[in-house]
């Protein structure tokens, strides 16, 4: 099954496409923070440098965050669209997921760290499994200071990678000593590897039922009250 | 903070067009005042002085109007024009992803930002409200009523949170200084 990777939950567009022979076409911009641009016309791209025509494509892989509220909006309508004008079903994969699996081949804790803004990172804990990685620890929000009090609470060698482990690198190794390499940015790559993997074992749903994970603060009423004059 | 009076629509464009001039991409400013205060008219003079030209019209239906500004204004590269009057849960406000839109470049103006100013970082607030009016025998414009509003006097109350702002304060206050 030919798979369309979409991959916008960060300052990168990534696009790729893939199956059962691996990724065979990809294709990434990591500057300007131009999602709703790049992103149309960088499918167009992969599916005519590898000659595919959209109807070939059997399954949309899409980044469902956490990350950029801005990229995974373009990235989360485009990649429904595509599905649902296809009539295709989809895979949905956490940015923590992507950022995780290309290191499956290190000997350490794995630990996604996406830039949350406002001095907060999102970030989560993987171990090595067979073929993959595993979620330890659940998907988190917070400041550095609560990564580095989960980080010396596990006590294990880690490798922190993602754009919030590069950003915060001094705070990060003040605290805690691990290495922070890898990379920056999920990738569309990784995403239509992980979703082929989930697509043998038929784990695709509707487009209807992907939703984007924002791993933000907890909704409220907004408190009108004091605006008397609202009618 | 500053205490202003602004006594025509021109002048509460012009004391928008001063906050203008010192604002800068990844500023966030709080538009705050009843309905008729003054909010769309301070965008308007906020606007014009950016450089745009299209009509800046409230964005109340629409939730955020976006404006590229001229590749002369080097100050940011677009404005974005917010109202949450019409959300009623934080979680609406924050898919708007506000922040976001003022880190790439942008400037962002709130309207009705104050309901929810505790999620906001550094920020500038703008609270305008109709002078009451002594020769109408001391009641407050209707906010209803257009044409009173458009000409009514307005003070306006300028507070900025943070140390951006805190870093440009003197110079806000000496740009504005004829309101005062």
């Amino acid at each position: 099954m030919l798979i369309l990777g979409i991959e916008t939950a960060t300052e990168r567009v990534s696009v790729a496409l893939g199956g059962h022979e691996g990724v065979i076409a990809q294709f990434e911009v990591t500057k300007g923070r131009r999602h709703a641009e790049t992103l149309v016309p960088a499918i167009d791209f992969v599916c005519t440098q590898v000659g595919i025509e959209l109807d070939e494509v059997g399954l949309v892989a899409v980044d469902v965050g956490p990350g950029l509220f801005t990229g995974m909006r373009v990235g989360l309508a485009s990649a429904k669209a595509f599905a649902q004008a296809l009539r295709i079903p989809m895979i949905g994969i956490s940015s923590l997921d992507l950022l995780a699996f290309p290191c499956r081949h290190a000997d350490k804790v794995v630990v996604p760290v996406i830039d949350a803004r406002r001095g907060e990172v999102f970030y989560a804990m993987y171990r090595q499994v067979p073929g993959g990685v595993q979620q330890v620890a659940e998907p988190a929000v917070g400041p550095i200071e609560d990564l580095v009090a989960d980080l010396m609470a596990r006590s294990q060698d880690a490798l922190l990678v993602g754009d919030g482990a590069l950003r915060y690198r001094e705070e990060i190794l003040e605290g805690f000593h691990c290495e922070i390499g890898g990379d920056a940015h999920p990738s569309a790559g990784p995403l239509v590897l992980l979703a082929h993997a989930r697509a043998l074992r038929e784990e695709w749903v509707n487009p209807w039922e992907i939703e984007p994970i924002y791993l933000r603060a907890p909704d409220a009423q907004i408190n009108w009250s004091t605006r008397a004059a609202r009618s | 903070m500053l205490q202003l009076r602004a006594s025509s629509v021109a002048d509460t464009h012009a004391i928008a067009a001063a906050v203008a001039s010192l604002a800068r991409a990844g500023d966030m400013i709080l538009l705050a005042g009843e309905m008729g205060a003054g909010k769309t008219a301070f965008a308007q003079g906020f606007g014009r002085a950016l450089g745009v030209e299209e009509p800046i019209t409230s964005p109340t239906y629409t939730l955020v109007h976006s404006y590229d500004l001229p590749p002369s204004q080097r100050r940011a590269r677009t404005l974005h024009h917010a109202d949450l009057y019409r959300l009623e849960r934080t979680t609406e406000v924050a898919e708007l992803a506000l922040a976001e839109l003022a880190e790439f470049g942008g400037i962002v103006l709130i309207e009705w930002g104050d309901v929810v100013e505790s999620t906001f970082g550094d920020h500038l607030t703008v609270l305008l409200s109709n002078v009451i009016d002594d020769d109408a025998g001391g009641e407050e414009a209707d906010p209803a009523a257009d044409e009173l509003v458009s000409d009514s006097r307005r003070h306006v109350e300028i507070a900025g949170v943070g140390s951006s702002w805190a870093a440009r304060w003197e110079r806000i206050a000496w740009a504005l200084e004829q309101f005062a």
